[in-house]
């Protein structure tokens, strides 16, 4: 077989992930990484339908720089500084967001996706909305901070994905998470109930 | 009992951002300082209020397999990309590579296909197909195709020199895909095949062939590359042919020409042993 006819077949999509990531392979990266990736790019966004382009673009930024990403250890912070960069770059394109994310909610639930009780999915929606209404109220870069905090990130892995100094993160963080308290109380959330 | 601890630490301390001495003193201090105590478990308040009001969005479902098959189908673009492009500059260089026990392997199985394509022709044909005009471009003029009968001529099959296996010049069928040549008899039309092209595609058609009565086991994201595949490799083949039948003189113009033949047959044999041998490669 000649050079092009291996090249060819050796394209085949069977196993897209066998490139190396460091020491993962794209499909690991995938698995690993994607509910973070989609999450980040949701809450930037607040378009699920927007957000799976997010996601896609993103995973197609790692494919297309499998050597020049960090290792294993800071890949995550690698994508999602690339997922906020490019859920940003897709929100300055868009508006009427909601409407969409709406609309995708609505044919996702009619083919099963979120099936689920109306009133349980109501409920959802509106402490999503309360949620994020309260983290618009906050300043970047605090508000980017607790975003990736709560998706589980060191702050070694923050400061990489938001370009900051490690030793600032905590402060950061600190002022992120009064703010919000104060914020997510006025705007009603269920600060009552997390007492004690 | 040390100093009282400020709020970045404190939040670093719940974080497990400390070192572990770090962690130590600020347990102990906690343990014995109201106020720090006081100040933590507000922290602590705190931070139960962002994740609970995270929870709702992070609990909410993640597509998972869509965005799977999405980037999939981003990824494999991406190759076929990468492909097309590194093959457009790499297709000729490859010939290069062509090393000489390879070539005899193909020649050898060049002429066995072409005698059988011979014979069996001669046996199924009860008319000879009619002659196609010739155009002056189609003039045998290297070194192999002058060996070759004059396709100007009606030719009747004669033994073939095993050196040379490029043969073949009777009648005049069109060529087609291999998918059309496999399911059609050949029929007089007015693009005659250059000498040596009908062992071609006739193994093509009978690989083609042989893929296509186990299709219904190929995955349809293999199917998909694989006709992809093929389609790339048709289109070069094409463009050889076409500079072949342009440059009758040129004997490189032919040899590109067999040898974007024999990608294809070698994509074929890969699949067809792929499919035979258990299913697709990984």
């Amino acid at each position: 077989m000649n050079g092009q006819a291996r090249a060819l077949i050796e394209s085949m999509p069977n196993d897209i992930g066998t490139e190396a990531v460091g020491p993962l392979s794209f499909d690991e990266a995938f698995t690993l990484h994607h509910r973070a990736v989609f999450r980040t790019a949701r809450a930037v966004v607040r378009d699920s339908a927007l957000a799976e382009d997010v996601t896609q673009e993103v995973f197609l930024r790692l494919y297309r720089n499998l050597n020049s990403t960090p290792g294993e250890e800071l890949l995550r912070a690698w994508l999602l500084r690339v997922t906020l960069n490019v859920a940003r770059n897709t929100l300055r394109g868009q508006s009427r967001s909601m409407v969409r994310d709406n609309e995708y909610h609505k044919s996702t639930a009619e083919t099963g996706f979120f099936a689920e009780a109306p009133e349980e999915d109501y409920e959802r929606r509106v402490a999503i909305e309360e949620a994020r209404r309260a983290l618009d109220k906050i300043k970047e870069p605090m508000r980017s901070c607790l975003l990736l905090k709560q998706q589980g990130l060191s702050y070694r892995e923050i400061a990489t994905s938001l370009s900051l100094k490690e030793t600032n993160i905590g402060s950061l963080v600190a002022r992120g998470r009064k703010e919000f308290a104060r914020v997510y109380g006025k705007i009603g959330g269920k600060r009552d109930t997390v007492s004690g | 009992m040390t100093r009282c601890l400020d709020e970045v630490k404190l939040q670093c301390y719940f974080d497990g951002e400390l070192s572990i001495e770090m962690m130590e003193s600020v347990t102990s201090h906690l343990a014995s300082c109201a106020t720090c105590a006081a100040a933590a478990r507000e922290l602590e308040e705190e931070s139960a209020l962002l994740t609970a009001a995270f929870a709702a969005e992070f609990e909410e479902s993640v597509p998972t397999e869509r965005l799977r098959q999405r980037i999939d189908e981003a990824v494999l673009g991406e190759r076929l990309a990468t492909a097309r492009s590194s093959a457009k500059t790499g297709f000729f260089a490859g010939l290069l590579n062509f090393g000489t026990q390879r070539t005899l392997g193909y020649a050898s199985l060049v002429v066995v296909l072409g005698f059988a394509a011979i014979i069996g022709v001669v046996k199924m044909r009860s008319t000879p197909a009619p002659i196609a005009s010739t155009t002056p471009e189609q003039q045998p003029a290297n070194r192999e195709i002058a060996k070759a009968p004059s396709i100007n001529e009606p030719v009747t099959p004669a033994p073939v020199n095993v050196s040379t296996p490029v043969r073949t010049t009777e009648s005049t069928p069109t060529y087609r895909p291999a998918k059309f040549i496999a399911n059609s008899a050949p029929k007089p039309a007015p693009v005659k095949l250059l000498p040596g092209e009908r062992s071609y595609l006739q193994t093509i058609a009978r690989l083609d062939s042989a893929i296509k009565s186990n299709k219904k086991g190929m995955r349809p994201a293999l199917q998909v590359e694989y006709e992809r595949n093929l389609a790339v490799v048709d289109r070069y083949i094409a463009a050889t042919r076409s500079a072949a039948k342009s440059n009758p003189n040129d004997p490189d113009a032919a040899d590109f020409m067999f040898t974007a033949y024999q990608s294809k047959v070698d994509l074929l044999n890969t699949i067809a042993d792929a499919r035979l041998g258990g299913g697709p490669r990984h």
